[in-house]
């Protein structure tokens, strides 16, 4: 948990599907986590790059199809494509051996993302 | 009017550093200024998103901040400009292009076109029955090869209203309709080329005006392919593809960019005069591909050395 830096996301592929479905970022000391797909499409990961979430400044979540950006603590799109939806959240729990779980809903799993 | 195509599509990005390794990457030549080009000397130009010399930002997210046209003659510039300047400003720039916007509000470059004419073979492939083949011996692809883009080729705009956005390229800049999807918008080419297509337009709501994809020409299929899996051993993402579009033909493959929209390689799109009848397509997947595949590792049907356990 103390891997991930202040203002930094990083992709997790919990379920091994050979591509990353989760997202963390850490912002204010909190770790927040949602399912990499972009509402624009309902289909469509992120970043351009593995772990490229964030926009220069780390202010933002950004989609690098078409430029959404999200608010990084609600995770609603504030422009762009899917203005007013919102990226869907990915509850955390810590495991008592410091491990972080994310609780995929969709498919009632739960996979350690780091 | 004889505009040629794009010359150069200009953005104001956030991240300067991650869009030149980018775009050099895809396949662009650093030629200095922040200038990407292509063989034929089009290209993308990227500057700071402040920076004072580029058009207004629009209020969408886009960092698409000004599309250049080639043109064909200084007669054709100054046709566009005594166009363009019964509505609307056109400006006067110090490196002799005009500028000034569309009926969307995207800022407009028009030059006397930069690129240069390329003489290179397409992509060849032998097939029984063709009188044009590649010659004997010569070999078709390489296990490792670093395609070069070719030619800036297409555009692709999010549009509040599509039927405004043709108007204003047809009517205004003589640009041609040559297929449209129902509802969607069209695809246009200038006059000055029989390419298929160097924009298209889809409706959107309002909020996403901006820029979904702009592309290059490769020599053929397999360069795409090849320019394609690069990208992804590289570390970037596939949008879509590859494949082989059914408007235009042309085979494509987009990856996600730095630059707020994606970027695409595409190869053999059809050619197109006068005498072509536009066609009309109902939008989605099925028109919007031949075919479509996805990338995955090399991987080889041979199995284990003879005599392994199967594991
Ligand atoms: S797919 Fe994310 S903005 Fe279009
Ligand atoms: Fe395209």
């Amino acid at each position: 948990m103390e891997e991930l830096a202040e203002g930094e996301a990083r992709g997790f592929d919990p379920l091994d599907e050979g591509q990353d479905s989760v997202f963390v970022v850490r912002r204010g000391g909190d770790l927040v986590a949602y399912r990499d797909i972009c509402p624009h499409y309902g289909s469509t990961a992120l970043p351009w790059r593995k772990d490229a979430y964030l926009d220069a400044g780390g202010k933002d979540i950004i989609c690098s199809a078409h430029g959404a950006r999200f608010a990084i603590d609600t995770g609603l799109c504030t422009a762009g494509p899917c203005l007013g939806e919102s990226l869907i959240p990915v509850p955390l729990q810590l495991s008592d051996e410091g491990e972080v779980l994310a609780d995929l809903n969709s498919n009632n799993s739960v996979g350690v993302v780091k | 009017m004889n505009i040629i195509g794009p010359d150069f599509l200009v953005f104001g990005v956030d991240d300067m550093e991650s869009c030149r390794q980018y775009l050099t990457d895809y396949g662009l030549k650093a030629a200095g200024d922040d200038r990407f080009l292509a063989l034929d000397g089009t290209g993308v130009i990227i500057k700071p998103k402040d920076d004072p010399s580029l058009p207004a930002a629009l209020e969408t997210p886009t960092m698409l901040r000004k599309t250049v046209y080639g043109v064909a003659d200084q007669a054709t510039l100054e046709a566009i400009a005594t166009e363009l300047s019964s509505d609307r400003e056109v400006k006067r720039l110090a490196d002799g292009s005009i500028e000034s916007v569309d009926d969307m509000g995207f800022a407009l470059g028009f030059q006397v076109t930069v690129r240069t004419t390329l003489s290179l073979p397409a992509e060849i492939v032998n097939a029984p029955g063709s009188s044009h083949q590649r010659a004997v011996n010569d070999i078709g692809v390489q296990k490792v090869a670093a395609p070069e883009p070719r030619s800036l080729s297409h555009i692709v705009y999010f549009v509040p209203d599509f039927a405004r956005a043709e108007a204003f390229y047809a009517e205004r800049l003589g640009f041609i309709t040559t297929d449209r999807f129902t509802g969607v918008g069209p695809f246009m080419r200038p006059a000055g080329t029989t390419d298929h297509h160097t924009v298209f337009f889809i409706q959107t709501p309002p909020h996403m005006l901006g820029c979904e994809h702009f592309t290059f020409h490769m020599a053929g299929p397999t360069e795409v392919m090849h320019a394609g899996r690069n990208m992804v051993e590289k570390g970037y993402q596939s949008f879509w593809g590859p494949g082989r579009h059914l408007f235009g033909s042309n085979w494509f493959w987009y990856f996600k960019s730095p630059l707020g929209c994606n970027m695409e390689y595409d190869a053999d799109m059809d050619l197109h005069d006068d005498q072509w009848t536009a066609r009309e397509g109902a939008p989605g997947a099925d028109n919007s591909q031949a075919f479509l595949f996805k990338y995955t590792e090399k991987w080889s049907p041979m199995g284990p050395p003879p005599g392994a356990k199967p594991q």
